[in-house]
């Protein structure tokens, strides 16, 4: 079992530049030599809360609380892990509120940048990255739009979003009125994705309902209090689709592509490829209103197909109260799975791919669970990296009231850890961690191994709260390779790549999607679990650009960096 | 057999009070065995010390002194071994020594004396009802009353049991008769009221309750019997301003709340339904009935979790009881948890056969397991039982919209609809096809009619998932 020496080459350069901890080897021989003698009980893997103290994370997000109830108040906010200086160490951003036509703050709010310091703890350098926003803060998005190699963010509003272009000098310039993708209105989540395969990421923005100050609807309860309305009393607005000219310009092709024949007032948006035609999907959840999936027909035009394909609404017909969405393909059958969280009572949806454009719900255990439960971030993701996505669920009700109304209902809510056993999804919250116990008024929710220990760790945004920074522990008990893959005929965030792992008679494969969870952006690089193999036999990229590259026998437990067309291994 | 489950649970609850009660048991017997105090001339040639050793013993059972009066009448039955009074008085003892075996062969031996001595025939009925065993306490009372027609504690013991066994038109005719002959009380011209109410006979039912109410202008539970009589005939306006009076009048009868309860629901006061069971059950904890009410309107608030404790007491209660299990199947259905609904449902299958609701929740679960063939089988059921059980059908149309059986599936929603033209799952699973088969106008056109037909709510707690309709209240 040779490693050819050009891999061997490239293999060194990436344990340098990802800063690859020493124990982590000698972690792995420790392991190798317990499980020859006895193999004891794998202790469950578990999320623990960083004290902010530790972290120096002591941002908070202020929800511009009103007597009024805006309804803007009780959206946000959301947060991301991304690298924005590429020293391979994931950083922190978070959104919050600022001015708005209903809000003055008192102090100056400003959305904040957390450099990691490679040591659990945190630096704020908002301030000097230029990113602090200003706007009514809700959610962001990161990506490479420009492929210079360095992180950009899109920050969504109500009122008019925010491009920040990464100079790549540890400082940002805010280039939306040169792009054009301010998008005023109500936006909500964002996705980067390639819709029409050019190699270049273009930007859909979901569009919530339409308001201003003076549309406030009053709701009140049977003593006058006065409550978050539903989103059913404000009219609809259409997402934006913009696409990437690929000179620092976007066109806004919402009305060409079919996007903006469908008004809807939309949260979560994940693209993923529902058709395995190669062209990136998107499914949109709607609040009170059918969700959208637009199915990418090529030529830049998009269909809704909603209702035939079955996601469009509950089961007895009725449009929910659809937030946070994701998609992955669980049951490994090849085939995209959709998720999306609703509000309390109206269950969440799993719906299971039938390789015809059509799904059926198949929630299981997760059904009971979700009952009293109004989700928003959420994520598929390998948390104990036995090669099987799990899903991490962050809730919270959207009114600070409803406790008042319904008592089986609470206000902050609590998370939920579902693991896939390969079989279904088995509620594991319990013994994952004492931060299952809490209540948080969870909002956006986003993935990334914080600490390069080769396990996904949380980060959860609170509605009026300080932020949640899960690490995980134990996830890396199982054997792992990270890969970050750098595309150069592609789009620059590999989106649509399809990631093949052998190790032994496991075989997994997994769709690079874009966006998912609520108001979120995700460390882009690919956790591949292996469970308890010791080797991975070979790893598969297949690009959007239609290139393959393949890893024969890679190192594991380590990050590598996967260089679209210069890393392909001859087959044996 | 769901009637036999329901009849079961009466007489144990019955029994029940009873043993807690024996204050209540005591002197009714005692009074029984009194009446046998000897006015004939055969009997007046006993001694006067036999008579008044009797009326000792009597008293002190009255007194609970049960051992010294179990002495007494072994010294009488030594001397008069047939005397039938001792031997009722004896069985009196045993049975408030909860002999109940012993009392019985008293009470027969005393009878087999003297057959036609109506005290111990009504003690044998009394104890027939402790035992659970109501045919046999007919029997007696039904002989009782050939005896002595005017015997009006036998025909008010007699009327509850004949109700409870479905013996309506005999339960009719022997208030008739008593109407006929005396001065019958409201009570008994309500029970006569709401025979004809079982019946679907409208017009003597409210006869009857006005004759009850014109006895007591304030008796809630002919108010509200006479709002039961406008639900039957479909006059709502009515019911509601029968059952608007009866919130005036003071009601604190477990049964008078559950009769108010069963109005109000059909009322669509679901609230007021709730209140009234709640404050019924907690005066009657034991019975099933109100328990499902109960659950029934926990369901429509909509608070599953309360709803499913309520089924579960009931089941609990009478662990056999069909409708408590399916009404707990469906609540656990809609709460999506599956593997306990199906059980508690396939239990209820297996104590009633006949009732298509079950199937057809069954039939839900198993499209839930994507277990089609199962699916199809179980709403096919369900039709068998109730061809005109929309719900069913949509769930059919659903299962071969799944299978991509488009001919089937349009036969079936098109049935649902025809059956139930307000039946949203039916249109919306149309529009789904519609939508599939690239038909977007018709699609459009379904989905404008399930709008129509699902008008949005105020309030952000909203509907379950589930496909599913609720079993209607038990009436």
């Amino acid at each position: 079992m040779t490693i050819p020496g050009k891999y061997l080459a490239v293999l060194f350069r990436l344990t340098i530049a990802l800063g690859l901890a020493v124990a982590c080897s000698l972690d792995l021989s420790f392991r190798a030599g317990a499980q020859r003698t006895l193999p004891p009980p794998k202790p469950a893997v578990t999320f623990q809360e960083v004290n902010p103290k530790q972290s120096g994370i002591t941002w908070s997000h202020n929800n511009a609380h009103s007597p009024e109830r805006h309804l803007p108040e009780t959206v946000g906010p959301g947060c991301a892990f991304f690298d924005f200086d590429n020293d391979g160490w994931m950083d922190i951003y978070l959104v919050n509120s600022g001015s708005a036509d209903f809000f003055t703050p008192t102090t100056p709010l400003k959305n904040a940048l957390y450099r990691n310091n490679h040591d659990g703890t945190f630096t704020d350098v908002t301030e000097k990255a230029g990113v602090s926003g200003g706007t009514f803060g809700m959610g962001v998005a990161a990506a490479d739009y420009d492929g210079d190699g360095w992180m950009d963010l899109y920050v969504t509003s109500y009122g008019r979003n925010i491009l920040y272009r990464n100079n790549g000098n540890g400082t940002f310039a805010d280039v939306t009125d040169k792009t054009g993708t301010a998008a005023p209105g109500w936006s909500t989540c964002a996705v980067w994705f390639d819709y029409d395969n050019d190699g270049k990421l273009d930007l859909f923005v979901s569009s919530f309902v339409y308001y201003d100050k003076t549309l406030n609807v009053l709701c009140t309860d049977d003593v006058n209090r006065r409550y978050y309305c539903i989103p059913r009393y404000y009219k609809p607005t259409a997402s934006r689709l913009f696409h990437n000219n690929g000179n620092g310009t976007f066109s806004d092709v919402s009305k060409s592509s079919g996007i903006a024949d469908y008004p809807g007032k939309s949260f979560g948006a994940v693209a993923t490829d529902v058709d395995n035609d190669g062209l990136m999907d998107l499914f949109v959840a709607n609040d009170t209103m059918p969700n959208f999936l637009f199915l990418n027909k090529g030529g830049g035009k998009f269909e809704e197909s909603g209702l035939a394909a079955g996601v469009g609404f509950s089961a007895a017909g009725r449009p929910r109260s659809g937030m946070g969405v994701d998609a992955t393909d669980y049951d490994s059958d090849g085939w995209q799975d959709l998720f999306v969280a609703n509000i309390e009572q109206e269950f969440f949806s799993l719906y299971h791919n039938q390789k015809d454009l059509t799904f059926t719900d198949e929630p299981g255990e997760i059904g009971p669970a979700t009952q009293f439960l109004s989700g928003w971030g959420l994520r598929f993701f390998d948390y104990d990296n036995d090669g099987k996505p799990d899903l991490f669920l962050v809730n919270g009700h959207p009114d600070d009231f409803i406790e008042m109304r319904n008592a089986r209902v609470k206000y902050r809510e609590q998370l939920l850890l579902f693991r896939n056993t390969g079989k279904g999804f088995e509620n594991v919250s319990e013994q994952s961690g004492a931060v299952f116990t809490k209540y948080f008024s969870g909002r956006g929710m986003a993935t990334g191994d914080l600490d390069n220990d080769g396990d996904l760790d949380v980060l959860i945004a609170n509605n009026g709260e300080a932020p949640a920074l899960l690490r995980n522990d134990g996830g890396n008990r199982n054997n792992w390779i990270g890969l970050q893959l750098i595309a150069k005929q592609s789009n620059p965030g590999a989106v649509g790549a399809v990631i093949s792992w052998q190790a032994g008679s496991l075989k997994h494969s997994r769709l690079k999607t874009a966006g998912g969870s609520y108001l979120a952006s995700h460390d882009p690089r690919e956790i591949l679990g292996i469970g308890a193999a010791t080797k991975i036999d070979n790893v598969e990229v297949r690009w959007p650009s239609g290139k393959v590259d393949k890893l024969i026998n890679p190192p594991i437990n380590r990050y590598l960096k996967v260089i679209e067309g210069s890393t392909i291994i001859p087959p044996k | 057999m769901k009637q036999a489950s329901k009849n079961r649970g009466t007489k144990i609850s019955s029994f029940r009070r009873l043993r807690r009660l024996p204050g209540w048991f005591l002197p009714l017997l005692l009074m029984m065995a009194f009446c046998s105090v000897p006015l004939t001339v055969a009997r007046a040639q006993q001694s006067k010390a036999l008579e008044q050793r009797l009326e000792v013993v009597a008293g002190l059972i009255r007194d609970n002194r049960i051992q010294e009066a179990e002495q007494q009448l072994n010294g009488i039955l030594k001397v008069a071994p047939n005397d039938v009074r001792a031997l009722n008085l004896l069985g009196t003892v045993r049975a408030q020594q909860a002999r109940m075996g012993e009392a019985e062969t008293l009470f027969l031996r005393a009878l087999r004396i003297d057959s036609d001595w109506i005290p111990a025939r009504m003690n044998l009925a009394h104890l027939y009802s402790l035992k659970r065993e109501p045919e046999k306490a007919i029997a007696e009372l039904k002989e009782v009353l050939r005896l002595d027609q005017s015997n009006t504690d036998a025909a008010v013991e007699l009327i509850p049991l004949m109700l409870a066994q479905g013996q309506l038109d005999e339960c009719i005719n022997l208030i008739e008769q008593l109407k006929s002959s005396q001065n019958v009380s409201a009570s008994l011209l309500i029970t006569l009221a709401d025979s004809y109410l079982r019946k679907s006979d409208p017009d003597r039912a409210e006869e009857n309750f006005r004759l009850a109410l014109a006895k007591q202008n304030d008796n809630a539970d002919a108010v509200l019997g006479l709002a039961q009589v406008s639900q039957l005939r479909g006059d709502n306006k009515t019911a509601s301003s029968f059952l608007a009076r009866s919130k005036g009048l003071e009601v604190s009868s477990p049964d008078t709340l559950y009769r108010f309860a069963l109005v109000a629901l059909k009322s669509g006061a679901s609230e007021e339904a709730n209140a009234a069971l709640q404050q019924a059950v907690k005066t009657r904890p034991d019975q099933p009935a109100f328990l499902i009410l109960l659950g029934v309107t926990w369901l429509q608030k909509p608070d599953l979790l309360e709803a499913e404790q309520a089924f579960r007491r009931a089941v609990q209660l009478q662990p056999d009881n069909a409708q408590a299990q399916m009404y707990l199947g469906y609540c656990l259905l809609k709460q999506k948890k599956y593997p306990e609904a199906r059980e508690w449902l396939q239990k209820s299958i297996e104590n009633d056969i006949g009732t298509p609701e079950s199937y057809y929740y069954l039939g839900l679960i198993a499209q839930q397991r994507n277990d089609d063939d199962q699916a199809i089988a179980l709403h096919s059921k369900a039709i068998q039982l109730l061809p005109a059980y929309a719900q069913a059908h949509v769930a059919l149309g659903s299962i071969y919209l799944k299978l991509k059986d488009y001919p089937k599936a349009k036969q079936e929603l098109e049935l649902a609809v025809k059956l139930n033209s307000d039946e949203p799952e039916a249109h919306y699973n149309l529009a789904v096809l519609f939508a599939r088969l690239k038909d977007p106008q018709r699609a459009q056109e379904e989905m404008r009619i399930v709008e129509k037909l699902q008008p949005a709510k105020s309030v952000q707690s909203t509907e379950p998932g589930a496909a599913t309709s609720e079993p209607k209240p038990p009436e």
